[in-house]
């Protein structure tokens, strides 16, 4: 067998997060290899054919949070990304009503007016403070998180940034932010607005992907990560990236690639390769070694550290902090090519916020229950579902006439209870029909005709994320976004800068600060830290501070 | 020297009582106005104290040693293998060792640990929003007990106290009665499940001994009459007096004046700002008044039997223990999903006592007006799963729904705590934004009830804080 490749770093996992920090490390002049085990890179931000002609973004299925500073750092335009924004959404219920959201203030007033007068104002000062809140947490998403219990200058350093910023907000306004980070998304939203439907249509992204209920304290925080996205510096504005999910991979694969860092596929890490208690390079399965003296890991902390390092090599009570970090499976995903467009016989002909994102849930009682079902270990009899038809603004999605739609669907338990036993093999076909059918059920009480559109389709469970992705329990976020799982806490206290007890050894997928959503900040972040402790980071620390 | 003040107290419960106490002793002439016949508020339903807190009593000149023994617990079990649980240790109600009990010991001690590094945040105004000198001392004095916990004790602090109280069973104790009992004490009162994050905050908060509830409201009383406050049972508070915008007295129902320097209230937010009227409130402080959380879930049943009630696995020697019936943290938790709807849950969690042929019970995840009927109907579903038959020998059967308790006490809510108790309405957010510092608004009003910093429980930690910042604002 001829000598091991060597590298200066290795990616263990071709993810968007992977990709980032890779490319960023190829920036400052690392010698890079990412390796992924898929056949493709991206992850979970991929597209796929898999009927001819019908392109699937088949896990994460809209472009946003992804950090504007990162795009410009890395030229994501140039590498090809392309976000093609859209302009809305809608709830719809059972009984023909629905509120739409616009993105333009004037619509929208007018739309809530219709439905609710008085909550009107209600929705100014509920947008006002979740903008100020953004405002305030979106500088913190590229900055390290401090660890409050070290005396290391430049954690005080990075304490004193956060306490000054809070400081800065105003005594009032400290209070509000507490207040918002720690309450949940139904007793915020019960705080501004009365109209069911409005309520429910709002509070949909304090819990996607997440293994909370819309009344769970923590959950108004989750909806700042859904509401910090910004295109063109419009702040909760979303889109497609055109061509699926994979073009965001591609483009950041691109601009790896141009900086000479290199990627292999269908290579999977079997394990981290341990030397005089470092990490010194990757064994992939098939035996292969490859040595690099640092190895960056997009995999999740559990996958990472309890699975693919060798025992012995991290201290027991490290291990057993990672035991405890929740990763929890809560979300599924069924993807549609569909012959026609969808009919919502609630609106009348044609309106723009159709391109956007579509529910069917009609109050935070009904969410609630949702939840309910999932902590029972069901999935969710009536669950809240996030649909976008990409291809009604992109067509590069489905043929001429026919469409795709892109459904999230939230919750569904990764170990499925079945006679009080709960295990992920009880995912089998039934289960999978079963919860197609409650999805389906609910799109076509709104949309009737849906079901018969039907070309293909396919339906991705916690166990089949975990399975093709490699996420642990298939949870979205790469561990809970819970209150205890976040800043200084990701994943594991004392140990939130990417770096772990092994030398050599980091982390930069969602597991660490600042948690998951395709923002790439986590990559970045780590990019950072790791450049930083080579004493080669001028140049991008420069970039960053100025972003 | 000038006049002496006078202070007005509304309400007699055990943060009334404690803040009339320390307001005596700050050299004010006190009046305690009570709508009931006797002192005690709340305290008249509950069945365990785990209070008041050592510098309540100091304020009341009681010594803790005056409220009586501590009492164990016993985590009921359907099994009969019931747990003795005496603080830090655990063991089977017969005796025997139980294999949970070394960990348990591990996770008590550690908590109490986290409880007093917690403990200046309690007994002194919350941390302040801005940096002021008078909240500076207990944020350093916090500061410093975080520390000295050491880097990984302080970690941990700052991660299980923003965590639930079911992971944290789950990392540290095998699933059943012992695990069970924690998850009950961290919802105790509460209207939310212990899967809630937040919930390992209240369980920081109980680490005191347990004491039965009986003859301490009169004794408080006592107290606090001999430390020169006066009692005003029989007549309520009508409306609080205002003159050029400053608290002036209390109106009472029988149309007496109280004439005051100073009110403090022991009610509600709400309630308080009912009694003084809306317009000395800006729009947003009545709007963030309004959105406070106190929907009651307790609720009062007493079972009467005709001789003293067996349960199987019981040692009759523990009849005047705390008995918890919480089986697991599996059982809990899903106790409190159909409060959320509006429905009794099949089995309710509960705590209770045998006293002669009476068990009395606190019933958890009851909605707020649940009919007297159905309440008894689960709690006895809940009975037989320990002790089958037991609802054939009920003689006579009471209860009382939240509503019932809001009714009786005038607790915002029917709720134990004036107020849940969760991160997002805790310390500074305790009971609103704006509001922690027990000043409500207007000049001369404060608020000295659960509802207020540091919030529920038989502590009476609100009286003496309300009472501390009346008299400094007085300065």
């Amino acid at each position: 067998m001829s000598q091991a490749r060597s590298y200066d770093a290795i990616i263990a996992g071709g993810g968007h997060n992977g990709l980032t920090a890779g490319a960023y490390l190829a920036r400052a002049g690392l010698s890079v290899l990412v390796v992924e085990r898929s056949d493709i890179v991206g992850g979970a931000a991929v597209s796929r054919e898999l009927e001819p002609g019908w392109t699937y973004s088949n896990c994460s299925y809209v472009c946003s949070l992804l950090r504007p500073e990162v795009a410009r750092d890395l030229d994501l335009a140039r590498h090809g990304l392309q976000v093609i924004p859209y302009t809305g959404g809608a709830s719809f219920t059972k009984g023909g009503e629905y509120f739409a959201y616009h993105h333009d203030q004037r619509a929208l007033e007018r739309e809530i007016a219709r439905l609710s007068p008085r909550d009107v104002e209600g929705y100014e000062r509920f947008a006002r403070a979740v903008t100020r809140q953004c405002r305030f947490v979106r500088p913190l998403l590229l900055r390290s998180a401090p660890d409050p219990a070290s005396f290391h200058p430049r954690d005080l350093g990075e304490l004193l940034f956060l306490l000054r910023r809070l400081h800065d907000l105003g005594e009032r306004e400290m209070g509000e932010a507490v207040r918002f980070w720690t309450a949940s998304v139904g007793d915020f939203l019960d705080g501004f607005i009365e109209h069911p439907l409005i309520k429910a249509h709002l509070a949909g992204s304090g819990i996607i992907g997440t293994g909370l209920g819309v009344y769970s304290p923590g959950t108004a925080y989750v909806l700042l990560h859904h509401y910090m996205g910004d295109l063109d510096g419009a702040i909760g504005a979303w889109g497609f990236a055109r061509g699926g999910m994979g073009a965001v991979s591609a483009a950041l694969a691109g601009a790896l690639r141009a900086a000479g860092g290199e990627i292999r596929v269908n290579a999977e890490v079997e394990r981290i390769l341990v030397k005089d208690g470092a990490a010194a390079g990757v064994v992939l399965k098939g035996g292969e070694e490859i040595r690099a003296p640092l190895v960056a890991s997009n995999m999740d902390a559990k996958r990472t550290f309890l699975g693919c390092v060798e025992p012995g090599a991290l201290p027991d009570d490290f291990l057993d902090a990672v035991r405890r970090f929740r990763i929890r499976g809560s979300s599924a995903k069924l993807n549609i090519a569909l012959d026609g467009p969808p009919v919502f016989p609630a609106v009348k002909g044609e309106a723009p916020f159709l391109s956007g994102d579509l529910h069917a849930s009609e109050s935070l009682l009904e969410l609630e229950a949702a939840y309910d079902d999932w902590k029972e270990g069901r999935f969710s009899a009536a669950p809240y579902f996030d649909m976008l038809i990409p291809s009604r603004i992109d067509p590069t999605m489905a043929p001429p006439g026919a469409h795709m739609a892109s459904i999230f669907v939230q919750y569904a338990p990764y170990d499925l209870a079945r006679d009080g036993v709960r295990d992920p093999a009880h995912w089998d076909e039934a289960a999978r029909e079963g919860l197609k059918a409650a999805v389906l059920d609910k799109i076509e009480a709104v949309s009737p005709g849906f079901r018969g559109l039907i070309r293909h389709s396919e339906l991705r469970a916690p166990v089949d994320i975990e399975r093709e992705v490699g996420l642990s329990e298939g949870n979205i976020f790469q561990g809970e976004l819970t209150f205890d799982q976040l800043l200084f806490n990701r994943p594991v206290p004392g140990w939130a800068r990417h770096r772990s007890p092994l030398p050599g050894l980091w982390l930069v997928g969602s597991s660490a600060h600042p948690g998951g959503g395709v923002m790439a900040a986590a990559g970045a972040n780590a990019a950072r830290e790791i450049l930083r402790d080579m004493k080669r980071g001028g140049r991008d620390e420069a970039a960053f501070r100025a972003a | 020297m000038a006049e002496r003040l006078k202070a007005a107290v509304i309400g007699a419960g055990v943060n009334g009582l404690v803040a009339a106490a320390a307001l005596a002793r700050g050299g004010c002439e006190v009046t305690v106005i009570e709508r009931g016949a006797a002192p005690g508020g709340m305290m008249a339903l509950g069945l365990f104290a785990r209070g008041p807190h050592p510098a309540a009593l100091e304020a009341l000149g009681l010594k803790p040693g005056a409220l009586g023994p501590a009492i164990p617990t016993v985590a009921l079990c359907p099994s009969g293998r019931h747990v003795l649980v005496e603080g830090a240790e655990a063991r089977f109600a017969d005796g025997s060792a139980h294999p949970g009990a070394e960990r348990w010991r591990v996770l008590s001690r550690r908590l109490d640990r986290f409880a007093a590094a917690l403990a200046p945040l309690l007994t002194g105004a919350p941390p302040p929003m801005r940096l002021r000198a008078e909240g500076l001392p207990g944020l350093l004095r916090f500061a410093l007990r975080l520390r000295l916990l050491g880097a990984r004790d302080m970690r941990e602090l700052l991660r299980i106290g923003l965590s639930n109280a079911a992971d944290l069973a789950a990392d540290a104790l095998p699933e059943g009665p012992l695990a069970g009992l924690l998850a009950f004490d961290s919802v105790l009162g509460s209207r939310a499940g212990p899967m809630a994050p937040g919930t390992v905050v209240p369980l920081l908060l109980r680490r005191a001994p347990l004491r039965r509830m009986e003859g301490l409201a009169a004794r408080l009383a006592a107290a606090s009459e001999g430390k020169g406050a006066r009692l005003r049972l029989g007549a309520g508070a009508a409306r609080i007096l205002f003159e050029d915008d400053r608290a002036h007295g209390v109106l009472l129902d029988d149309g007496e004046r109280v004439e005051a320097d100073l009110v403090l209230s022991s009610l509600g937010a709400a309630q308080t700002l009912a009694l003084a009227g809306p317009a000395l409130f800006d729009i947003e402080a009545q709007r963030r008044i309004g959105a406070i959380r106190a929907q009651g879930a307790a609720a009062r049943v007493d079972l009467d039997f005709a001789a003293p009630p067996r349960l199987p696995g019981l040692d009759p020697a523990h009849h005047g223990a705390r008995l918890v019936l919480a089986p697991s943290v599996q059982a809990v938790e899903p106790a409190y999903d159909p409060v959320k709807y509006g429905r009794l849950p099949a089995l309710p969690v509960m705590e209770g006592r045998i006293d002669g042929a009476r068990l009395s019970l606190t019933v958890q995840c009851v909605p707020h007006d649940a009919p007297r009927d159905r309440i008894v109907a689960a709690t006895l579903a809940a009975l037989e799963t320990v002790a089958p038959g037991l609802g054939g020998e009920v003689r006579h059967a009471g209860a009382l729904s939240p509503a019932d308790i809001e009714a009786m006490t005038g607790a915002p809510g029917g709720h134990w705590h004036h107020g849940e108790i969760a991160l997002d309405q805790f310390l500074t957010l305790r009971p609103a934004n704006g509001m922690a510092r027990h000043a409500m608004g207007p000049p001369g009003l404060f608020l000295c009830g659960a509802g207020a910093h540091p919030g529920g429980d038989v502590t009476g930690l609100p009286g003496l804080n309300g009472a501390r910042a009346a008299l400094e604002a007085m300065r």
